[in-house]
């Protein structure tokens, strides 16, 4: 019989969360560590998946005098970290509808005077654990370019650190998810195809052949599944399945 | 075509994106193109009157070295505040040495991976003001050459009287900015010389405008703008010709406070002085955004017969 062999799992680090230690496994994540030992995550879990911002974390190293972010469900423990999770930043947020404003910058200076405060410090792009240009869309949204604060924010997951860094407390998250809606409302060519595709659904294009499927025993269903045209893997442009009368 | 880096700032950029047209127009066609920085915020307009100094400095001074490690030393810009803002921050930084180190150890958190102040090996380099900010007219002047302004001309502005307006931040202070004589400035009269129009002299060129007290006290800006406008007509001016968006906002958009202030004050068409160049250059005047103006330019453009019958690219 033999050992089991040290793995790096194996090994046990300390970080303190809160100021409080714990001996956790070197390979877990920053969340996984906690849930290790002893946390149940009810807020701040979200999607375990580096995409819904919910795990928004801060934490020194001893190596470091440097604060540094990142995501708990992605961030692996390092030895003798101290960390602290903010599921939540409270950041003020203006209403709107959308569908009464025009896309013009103007208007989002309107609802978010407080961005003309800023003082291009860039300590939002340094605490955003997406590594987005925080500053740079902030200057886009400063001088009115919607379309630019939209495309240079388009990774934000709205965890709300670059808010926590602010010294012109401003909530970047907020007015780059304006700006996004805007862009996508007003700027952008709205996507015809699509706007088509709608009308027919409520036209009832559709209503036959789902009645249809669904009077069908499971039997048949698998046969129907199992004998379904796939499009072959280097298909022309213009290929089109045998039954198209729902294309 | 020479490229040179620019920076247009934020106020050419959405509701003055006219005038930031104009003047790309214009220098394409005096064999230059202003190209604009990948990434820029806003300089900050006020930091170098502020006694802070290091905050205030950090935006333009991340611009100005961006400039720099992309392997250029000049940066033009069209806006008086922009111009000064960022040349007065190079003056700092060049003649400050404790403001630059203080600077450039807040600028160094912007490159996650090197430490300022616990790795002194790494590749990053101070920036010690190596960037030499321009004024487009000073480019012109003496870079280019108003001759060779003159030389390009398609259409001749002869018969305009053109008021020169510096108002304050282009010029001052003269320590550091070194364009003109702050008192006796010529820049701007030798520019309108060049685009064969009449430089009109007038005593109130170089009074300030109000700038901001736009927003905070209007009334104080619009007597000084009535005080500068009627001056200027008064001398014959046809028109009143800027630097400064600020200048052209409270210049133009001001007049119609002025007008309901003032019983006796005719309005005064003013110009932006990269939509005079690019109309002389021979850039369609449709281009120039005129109908933005609040006081209509026509009656100048009909003087000198463009705007009737000979609009297009000429």
């Amino acid at each position: 019989m033999t050992e089991p062999s040290e793995t790096t799992a194996d090994l046990l680090v300390p970080i303190f969360f809160m100021g409080k230690r714990y001996e956790v496994p070197a390979s877990l994540t920053i969340q996984k560590a906690l849930e290790y030992a002893g946390y149940q995550h009810i807020r701040g879990c979200g999607c375990r998946g580096g995409v819904c911002g919910a795990c928004g974390t801060v934490f020194r190293t001893p190596d470091s005098y440097k604060l540094q972010v990142g995501l708990a469900c992605q961030t692996v423990v390092q030895p003798g970290m101290h960390l602290m999770i903010m599921p939540f930043y409270p950041g003020n947020r203006s209403s709107f509808d959308i569908e009464e404003m025009n896309g013009t910058g103007g208007e989002l200076a309107a609802l978010y005077p407080e961005i003309f405060k800023c003082i291009g410090c860039n300590a939002c792009s340094q605490g955003c654990p997406m590594d987005i240009d925080v500053m740079h869309y902030m200057a886009q949204a400063i001088r009115g370019d919607i379309a630019g604060a939209a495309e240079t924010s388009f990774d934000c997951i709205m965890c709300g650190l670059c808010a926590s860094r602010c010294p012109a407390e401003e909530v970047q998250f907020n007015v780059a998810i304006l700006a996004r809606r805007l862009h996508a409302r007003h700027i952008i060519l709205r996507a015809e195809h699509l706007h088509e595709r709608v009308k027919q659904i409520d036209s009832g294009k559709f209503e036959e052949p789902l009645r249809d499927l669904m009077s069908k025993s499971t039997e048949e269903l698998k046969e129907l599944y199992k004998s379904r045209e796939s499009e072959p893997q280097m298909a022309e442009e213009d290929w089109t399945p045998a039954d198209a009368r729902y294309v | 075509m020479a490229k040179i880096a620019y920076y247009p700032g934020c106020a050419l950029n959405e509701r003055s994106s006219h005038l930031d047209r104009s003047a790309r127009d214009a220098t394409v066609r005096l064999g230059f193109e202003l190209d604009e920085l990948d990434t820029w915020t806003c300089c900050g307009a006020v930091p170098p009157v502020s006694e802070e100094r290091v905050m205030n400095l950090v935006a333009p001074s991340r611009i100005l070295k961006d400039v720099r490690d992309s392997g250029r030393d000049i940066l033009i810009t069209i806006c008086d505040f922009c111009y000064n803002t960022l040349k007065r921050t190079n003056f700092i930084i060049k003649s400050d040495e404790i403001t630059r180190k203080r600077v450039n150890a807040f600028l160094a958190d912007d490159t996650p991976e090197r430490d300022y102040l616990e790795k002194d090996d790494s590749l990053w380099e101070d920036y010690a003001g190596e960037v030499n900010v321009i004024h487009l007219m000073e480019y012109l002047r003496d870079e280019l050459g108003y001759e060779k302004i003159t030389e390009s001309l398609k259409r001749s502005l002869k018969g305009l009287k053109i008021a020169p307006y510096y108002g304050c931040v282009m010029l001052r202070p003269q320590n550091e900015i070194q364009l003109d004589n702050p008192e006796n400035p010529s820049i701007i009269e030798d520019f309108i010389t060049a685009l064969d129009a009449k430089p009109v002299k007038y005593p109130y060129r170089t009074e300030c405008c109000g700038s901001y007290l736009s927003v905070s006290s209007p009334d104080a800006s619009t007597r000084l703008c009535y005080r500068i406008l009627t001056s200027a007509r008064n001398s014959g001016a046809d028109a009143v010709v800027v630097s400064c968006p600020l200048c052209f906002y409270n210049l133009d958009s001001r007049q119609k406070a002025i007008t309901e202030a003032y019983s006796d004050f005719k309005p005064v068409p003013i110009f932006y002085f990269t939509q005079l160049l690019s109309v002389a250059l021979g850039v369609e005047y449709g281009r120039q955004g005129f109908e933005k103006h609040y006081v209509d330019v026509t009656p100048v453009l009909d003087k000198i017969g463009i705007s009737t019958g000979k609009g297009g690219e000429e």
